[in-house]
């Protein structure tokens, strides 16, 4: 990582906005879960309405498409000038 | 008078007027005399197709002598279609000519070309238009032989030797085919051709007529450069003065691809010798190896007139294709093709006599940045290139359209795909030429130079703008087309 | 004007103006046209306007419908704002060749035949291809024809379709399909090439972000919607689209993940999108067939949007690798919120545009019971957050500090990316008012709590996957093979040894040929030239022989008949 020497003067670059961004994501992350106790998520097909459900189940997708994509990253990538020749 | 008289005028002018032009021995008169008497001609032969289509088939007899025993004229919708063809682009190019001939042939040349261009139109149009068989032959070397001069007056030299190749292909094919008439005539003791057509049918099947078919049928094919018969076309093309490439391209083959449609359909079509051989199945295998091979070698070539000229032989593919496909579709796309590949071929060698105006004979390397000097030229050029592909909204798509749906028609989806196919052969070759013009710095040849004059992008683009319209209004062009294919198919049984 | 005239004559004669006029006047056609062409398309009734005869057929160049009347109204939308995005910077013969694509896009809209949609058709092709050649660079050049040969070959299989079509049944006219026979399957993948289905899904990656940073907003627009629109047209409700959609779906994510080139990452997902709406039509109820027109719609403006942040950082900058790239919401605010904005859209975050189509065709998916299908969008939809929704606003505008301070947009791209902000929210805020535009009545509320609560879960706990797992998503200077290597790669080894091949069977086949012409033609074989068989400049000698084979064996055919 090269640092322009100027950069870390923008508020949002600071190693503390940074912790507080996280704080207030983790917070409201928490919050969205626990509103399934006061909201009614109607489940379609059984599993949907599940407590929680739609966090686990972005979360572990988004895991398995990273890992997919990350495993499939050594048989599909190439150099950017695999085709200049 | 004068509207009666239309048939015997129609030939007669352009012969009258080839010797004024030696006469006079100006340039500058003898082309104003082919100017004059090349848009009467077209103005005669448009009238003639007007009378055609509201009254039917003229019949023009000579002196009084009735047929079978003097001479007759006779038109019908497929030749009428075939004079306005050869005409009108006979017309359009002599004004843009002025110029390009200026450049390319030396001056007191002039009046010579003017002269031979003039009978080269006669003969082309006298081929079409009678219907006699021994004034076929007579017609057809009144305009091979104005042809060797037209390509022999080349710059370069190797004009003459393409000229000389022309000669000798063109004499042998124009052997063939008076050998063909000569069997024919001994059979049916008539030279008229409706006559001859006539007692064929109530003939009953001899060899020396099924010789005379082989020997018309490779004849015509030579002169309509048919693959393998071609090998004479492309120099022929490339080392002609610009004016002759775009003429001949436009108007030579389509009369004897003319002749071929008269032979097989008008004059064999009710005989017994077509129902127990089939022509077709030969022309046909020949036109997709046109087709394919020539597409290919276009390819492949650096002189961009040479792969325009490879180019041709692939169209008369298509044609001959639409012909061998002996259906009303087919036929109708065969005829229509003529008719839009003289447009597209027409304008594209006539912008190549631009190109050729200002640097010399065109080659690749040399056109390289052509859009950024000529952008008129060069757009030109595009639009001719796409009518070649098919692209929809220029005359190329009007043709497919027609060969598809015959092939389909008959079931054969691999002839669809095959012609369809084709055309991404025909994308290459012209990507190529894009690619050079669009994409590269302009050559040091081109670098000095400008837009061609107005008096050769003019005419030039009215045949550009012809592959557009006529590719978005086809009611004019493929609605005659699809009467001369019905008046053909039903000569036949 | 004649009744029969379509809106889309509108855009081309603009498109012949750009190049006629010069200066504040070409700024005025660009600017205008597309507003008149946006007002003749709600001229347009229902029904068919007219018909001209073309061919031996009567064709109906005009025929309306609301389906139809909201694709043309996107299409005109786009050009015009596209236009105020490009008016200043982009070449003029961009311009021009961008609203002949629109045009033909307008034009596809309106076709009530499939003669006329093939017209159309293939001058989108034709002059989308000029739009990706004006990238101008030697790449550019390359994925321009590759490009156009794409759309040679899937113009080709339609042409075949639709002529089969035309033969068989003899109607020309435009109506439902379902791919049954031989004809019918050319008409389908046809369209579908054009919306970069599998296995040729790699042209659009490969030609987009090749093209200028004005070139690409107009290119991310129409081809592919175009194609949904046609899908819907012709095959609602064909089964073979589920699964087609589906994999589109997939495969956008998963390229997305591993692209480095942030035009390129808003290429693949595009394919991502165009999945969703065609897995709709695949669905083909009236609610899926809703959900995908009203997708498209949506799409058309956010992916706009994306592609005009993307454009204006590569105009500012000269740089689209997001390696190369970061850090630059410093600099560009304006850029980097339109960015955000349409990333949020993209990935259907309530309150915005996104959500308010993509849940239609969820709900369809419900509706109709197939449970695979919508737990599969559902994850999509998790999947769009996490390589477009964050993956390009994260990589172009923060992470680390590439150092680049830019300047913002220029006013023009900048009203032209408020512009179409400001419609992403407002459809995302009043859903009711755009429903009224859809083919089908709507009994649809977008904004139930338990739903909100859902995509909300969905989302946010895929931006934590996202910054959890970001180790894993650390940008290479890479590419990614894909089915394009095939004609890229494969077929010019292939090539090149089948001509070795050749050339050495065919030498060999000459020698032993010429050995035996020889005694006999020794004279006429000896100018053999250099070049192939066929090229050659022959002498007169072989013409002649040829001649004299054609003849003997015409004549031997003749006499064994």
């Amino acid at each position: 990582m090269k640092q322009a020497p100027k950069s870390d003067e923008h508020w949002l670059a600071r190693p503390r906005t940074i912790r507080q961004l996280w704080i207030v994501f983790i917070a409201i992350l928490v919050l969205t879960v626990l509103a399934q106790v006061f909201i009614k998520v109607k489940g379609y097909f059984g599993v949907d309405g599940w407590f929680g459900f739609g966090a686990a189940f972005g979360f572990l997708c988004c895991a398995a498409m990273v890992v997919l994509a990350k495993a499939l990253g050594p048989f599909l990538k190439r150099d950017d000038r695999y085709y200049d020749d | 008078m004068i509207e009666s008289n239309l048939p015997a005028l129609q030939v007669v002018l352009p012969l009258v007027a080839a010797p004024l032009c030696v006469l006079l021995r100006r340039g500058s008169l003898a082309w104003l005399v082919t100017w004059s008497a090349t848009w009467a001609t077209a103005a005669i032969s448009i009238a003639i197709l007007l009378r055609v289509l509201d009254a039917g088939t003229i019949s023009y007899t000579f002196g009084g002598w009735e047929p079978p025993w003097g001479i007759e004229y006779r038109v019908d919708i497929v030749n009428a279609f075939v004079l306005v063809l050869v005409s009108v682009i006979g017309a359009i190019i002599v004004p843009y000519a002025r110029r390009s001939v200026g450049a390319e042939i030396r001056s007191e040349q002039h009046y010579l070309f003017w002269a031979a261009y003039l009978l080269c139109l006669t003969g082309l149009l006298g081929v079409a238009i009678t219907g006699d068989a021994f004034n076929v032959f007579v017609f057809l070397e009144i305009s091979s032989l104005a042809t060797y001069i037209l390509i022999a007056c080349g710059q370069d030299r190797r004009a003459l030797v393409a000229s000389y190749q022309y000669l000798i292909m063109g004499t042998i094919g124009a052997t063939f085919i008076v050998i063909g008439i000569g069997l024919l005539y001994l059979m049916t003791g008539t030279l008229n051709l409706a006559d001859m057509a006539q007692r064929l049918s109530t003939m009953p099947l001899h060899r020396p007529q099924l010789a005379a078919l082989a020997f018309l049928t490779v004849g015509i094919s030579l002169k309509l450069a048919l693959f393998p018969l071609h090998l004479w076309l492309p120099n022929a093309y490339a080392y002609a003065p610009s004016v002759s490439t775009a003429f001949l391209s436009a108007t030579a083959t389509k009369v004897a691809v003319y002749l071929l449609l008269r032979f097989s359909y008008s004059v064999f079509g009710q005989s017994h010798v077509i129902e127990n051989i089939s022509v077709e199945a030969v022309i046909l295998a020949l036109s997709v190896a046109a087709i394919f091979t020539a597409s290919l070698v276009a390819i492949f070539q650096d002189d961009v007139k040479r792969m325009f000229a490879y180019s041709s032989v692939a169209q008369i593919g298509y044609i001959t294709l639409g012909i061998s496909l002996a259906n009303q579709n087919g036929l109708t796309g065969g005829i229509v093709h003529m008719f839009n590949h003289a447009v597209a071929k027409g304008a594209i060698f006539m912008l190549l006599g631009c190109v050729a105006l200002q640097i010399g004979q065109p080659l690749m390397a040399q056109m390289a940045g052509l859009a950024k000097r000529m952008p008129m030229t060069a757009a030109g050029l595009v639009v001719g290139g796409l009518s070649l592909i098919g692209v929809p909204g220029t005359v190329g798509f009007i043709s497919k359209w027609y060969l598809v749906v015959a092939a389909i028609e008959k079931g054969w989806w691999w002839l669809a795909a095959l012609v369809l196919i084709s055309s991404m052969l025909a994308a290459i070759y012209v990507w190529r030429l894009i690619e050079v013009c669009y994409f590269r710095e302009p050559s040091p040849e081109l670098e000095a130079a400008g837009e061609a004059p107005l008096s050769m992008l003019i005419p030039a683009w009215v045949l550009v703008i012809g592959c557009i319209y006529f590719g978005l209004d086809a009611t004019m062009t493929a609605g005659t087309a699809a009467s001369a294919a019905q008046s053909l198919l039903e000569a036949t049984r | 004007m004649t009744e029969w005239t379509s809106p889309a004559l509108i855009l081309l004669a603009a498109a012949i103006l750009i190049g006629l006029t010069r200066g504040h006047l070409r700024s005025a056609v660009i600017l205008v046209a597309p507003l008149l062409t946006l007002w003749a398309i709600w001229q347009v009734p229902d029904g068919v306007v007219g018909t001209v005869r073309f061919l031996d057929y009567a064709i109906e160049p005009v025929e309306g419908s609301p389906l139809r009347r909201l694709f043309a109204t996107i299409f005109s939308i786009m050009a015009f704002t596209g236009g105020l995005f490009a008016f200043r910077h982009a070449r003029w013969y961009e311009l021009s060749a961008a609203f002949a694509y629109a045009s033909g896009a307008v034009g596809v809209c309106f076709a009530g035949d499939l003669i006329t949609l093939f017209l159309f058709w293939e001058l989108m092709a034709l002059f989308s291809t000029v739009i990706v050649w004006c990238g101008g660079t030697p790449a550019a050049r390359k994925a321009g024809i590759r490009y156009a040969m794409m759309h040679l070959l899937g113009g080709v299989i339609l042409k075949v379709g639709i002529e089969g079509v035309v033969v068989h049944t003899g109607s020309i006219d435009i109506q439902p399909l379902l791919a049954t026979n031989f004809d019918t399957w050319m008409i389908l993948v046809g369209i579908l090439i054009n919306a970069a289905a599998p296995p040729v899904s790699a042209w659009l990656a490969d030609a987009y972000p090749e093209s200028s940073p004005t070139g690409s907003v107009f290119l991310s627009a129409f081809t592919t919607k175009t194609a949904v629109l046609a899908l819907i047209l012709l095959f609602p409700g064909e089964p073979v689209l589920i699964g087609v959609g589906l994999y589109m779906v997939m495969y956008g994510i998963i390229y997305a993940l591993l692209e480095n080139d942030a035009r390129r990452i808003l290429a693949y997902s595009i394919v991502n999108q165009v999945g969703f709406m065609v897995c709709a039509v695949g669905i083909g109820t009236q609610m899926a067939l809703n959900g995908a027109a009203a997708h498209a719609f949506a799409h058309i403006i956010y992916k706009a949007l994306l592609f005009m942040s993307a454009g204006v950082v590569v105009y500012r900058t000269g740089k689209n690798k997001c390696s190369d790239l970061g850090g630059l919401f410093r600099t560009m605010p304006l850029t980097t919120i339109c960015g955000i904005v349409g990333a949020l859209s993209i990935s259907s975050f309530p309150l915005t545009s996104g959500f308010v189509t993509k849940t239609l065709i969820s709900q369809a998916a419900i509706d109709q019971g197939l449970v695979v299908v919508y737990f599969l969008l559902a994850a999509a939809s998790a999947g769009v957050f996490l390589h477009a929704g964050i993956k390009f606003p994260w990589f172009v505008f923060f992470q680390k500090d590439s150092g680049l301070r830019p300047k913002d947009a220029p006013w023009n791209m900048a009203a032209a990316m408020v512009l179409f902000s400001a419609l992403c929210i407002l459809m995302g805020a009043f859903p009711e008012a755009f429903y009224r535009l859809l083919p089908y009545p709507v009994d649809y509320h977008a904004y139930s709590p338990g739903k909100v609560l859902f995509y909300l879960q969905l989302l946010l706990f895929s931006g934590l996957a996202f910054f959890v797992m970001l180790p894993w998503l650390k940008r290479t200077p890479t590419i990614s093979l894909d089915t394009d290597w095939l004609y890229r790669v494969a077929l010019k080894k292939a090539f090149s040894v089948l001509a070795d091949l050749l050339g050495s069977a065919q030498e060999r086949a000459q020698r032993s040929v010429q050995k035996l012409l020889q005694t006999a033609l020794a004279r006429i074989q000896r100018h053999h030239g250099p070049e192939g068989v066929l090229a050659r400049t022959w002498p007169t000698g072989s013409m002649v022989l040829w001649v004299a084979i054609m003849l003997a064996s015409y004549l031997i055919l003749y006499y064994l008949l």
